[in-house]
């Protein structure tokens, strides 16, 4: 995977690939590029507005849109010069660490409770690293992450990028069950699980945020082209706010 | 309420409709029946809405029985099902009593059947589906992703007399086999493929392998050659064929995440992909290059024959 560069002063070149019989691929070069989640995310809006009639789904992904359209309504070529001038439309604003109020992105602060009991892999992090506890965890917490993408399951944010000192091969055995709310690192990402699922991050603490629920609008509170900070929780604190998560799901229930 | 009573969940049974749209951004899978086809036959059978939610039975063992009166229909591959012990070909509705017990068995030919009922399943939908998506904890019958389990309740509406019995012509019925061509529209890093490894995927024949699912159709063969870049994570749409660095393709079904970063040969036609989802462990699958157009004149063909 192409690393994280220093942000592209231009935009990238857009090339178009087909992806079945009703989608289309946007691919906006091959590079992780903090100045791409922004800029896709307008992009995506503006689709979905001016082309509402033709298009009915627009994913995006860290250098991509795949756009789902209806081939009884437009032609091919047609609907790829369309996107095409929607592409030369949105501003490049290559500036996503501003706080501006221009800039799309938000910034959330997620808990994290990097605590031994939380944090099952924290020993051999720092064996791979040669960096104590506190380093590691001062060395995730203190960072913007641009949220890349959403996908893999539901509310499950793609972030980068990790600190050059952070980054670890991915595990060569990977676990059959990570708990939701782990906290993994692998190469320049970084993610929590939302959910218990198979993987082969390293997992260096545990979360109670809450990335997806579909009796909430919006249903994930972070969107791609926002911004992801942790900052360290103890373990009290974390079962406390497990718990009230407990208390809100069963009262949403009911 | 009305419905039908699990006695037994069988190998895997899922409530399906047409899956949830516009939600992948999220991570959302969509979902949906992997024989869409056979799953508008049936609701068609029925007057019903294209749309309605549909029983997927996979492979067979599913027991269920009536507690109430309706019609229902079943399409899709032959699980031998039998109403009280008296055998029920596919491709027709008919009516059921109160206290029916319907029983599938082991697949005769196909591997998937689909059974509809008036008006369909009135499960609770979520995010506007009643699609069953497992890896996404979304729908079927407690709203959790769950397969049927024993002694599930599945509602549906009672119905005070009977319709009529139809059954779908023999001329319109798909051709199940053992062996299928799966059409294959070039695309993603289709150029970043090398042309041995082209004539890798179009001159072999490959086994479809027994870890393949509702998220993929794994495939088994001489390992394809692939590229040696890496490609970021992007937008998987349905059929892609994606090959990992094993070399064995994965055609992407209705259950595939999201995003994924394997490179991608191109997607099959997806009425190839209804073929498929009746194959069973070990069918042979041969793949033939198709132009867009000629795939989309097919699909319109399709779609205008279920009024879509």
């Amino acid at each position: 995977m192409s690393s994280e560069s220093s942000p592209l002063t231009d935009r990238p070149e857009l090339t178009f690939a087909a992806a079945g019989v009703d989608a289309l691929l946007m691919q906006f070069g091959q590079t992780m590029d903090p100045c791409l989640p922004g800029f896709l995310a307008q992009l995506r809006q503006r689709i979905l507005s001016e082309l509402a009639d033709v298009v009915h789904e627009v994913v995006p992904a860290y250098s991509s849109l795949l756009v789902y359209y209806e081939p009884r309504a437009v032609r091919t070529f047609d609907l790829e010069q369309a996107l095409e001038q929607l592409s030369q439309d949105v501003p490049w604003l290559c500036s996503p660490w501003s706080t501006d109020a221009d800039t799309p992105g938000q910034l959330v602060k997620v808990p994290v409770c990097y605590d031994p009991r939380c944090a099952p892999d924290l020993e051999s992090v720092m064996a791979l690293t040669k960096l104590s506890a506190e380093d590691i965890i001062a060395l995730h917490s203190d960072k913007d992450y641009q949220v890349y993408a959403l996908g893999f399951a539901p509310g499950f944010a793609y972030l980068g990028a990790l600190d050059e000192q952070l980054q670890v091969p991915r595990m060569k055995n990977p676990r059959t069950h990570v708990p939701a709310g782990a906290v993994g690192i692998a190469g320049q990402q970084t993610a929590v699980y939302p959910l218990e699922s198979p993987g082969g991050w390293h997992l260096i603490g545990a979360s109670p945020f809450v990335w997806f629920r579909a009796d909430r609008e919006p249903m994930t509170p972070v969107q791609v082209g926002d911004r992801i900070r942790f900052y360290a929780i103890d373990y009290a604190t974390y079962e406390d706010l497990l718990a009230e998560n407990e208390k809100a799901r069963s009262g949403a229930q009911q | 309420m009305t419905g039908f009573r699990v006695l037994k969940s069988g190998i895997l049974a899922l409530v399906q409709d047409t899956g949830r749209l516009g939600y992948q951004h999220l991570g959302v899978t969509r979902g949906g029946p992997l024989d869409a086809r056979s799953a508008y036959w049936a609701n068609r059978l029925l007057d019903n809405e294209a749309n309605a939610a549909v029983l997927e039975i996979t492979a067979g063992g599913l027991e269920m029985e009536a507690q109430t009166q309706t019609m229902v229909a079943l399409a899709g591959g032959d699980l031998n099902l039998t109403v009280n012990g008296e055998p029920q070909v596919p491709w027709r509705s008919f009516w059921v009593r109160q206290g029916d017990r319907l029983k599938f068995g082991t697949p005769r030919y196909g591997f998937r059947a689909y059974l509809a009922v008036s008006g369909g399943f009135t499960t609770q939908p979520i995010l506007g589906s009643r699609a069953t998506v497992m890896r996404d904890r979304l729908g079927g019958v407690h709203g959790q992703g769950r397969p049927l389990q024993d002694d599930d309740y599945l509602p549906c509406k009672h119905l005070s007399e009977e319709g009529i019995s139809r059954q779908i012509p023999q001329n319109y019925l798909p051709q199940l086999g053992k062996q299928i061509i799966l059409h294959l529209l070039p695309g993603y890093q289709q150029h970043e493929f090398s042309k041995e490894a082209w004539k890798q995927v179009f001159q072999q024949e490959f086994t479809l392998s027994n870890d393949s699912n509702r998220m993929g159709a794994r495939l088994t063969g001489e390992p394809i050659a692939v590229p040696e870049r890496e490609f970021l994570s992007e937008g998987i749409s349905y059929g892609a064929v994606q090959v990992p660095a094993n070399g064995q393709p994965i055609i992407m079904l209705d259950d595939r995440q999201t995003l994924g970063g394997y490179p991608k040969l191109g997607n099959i036609l997806p009425l190839d992909g209804f073929q498929l989802a009746q194959c069973a462990p070990g069918a042979k699958i041969r793949f033939k290059p198709i132009h867009l157009a000629e795939a989309q004149q097919q699909m319109r063909r399709y779609l205008r024959f279920f009024g879509l």
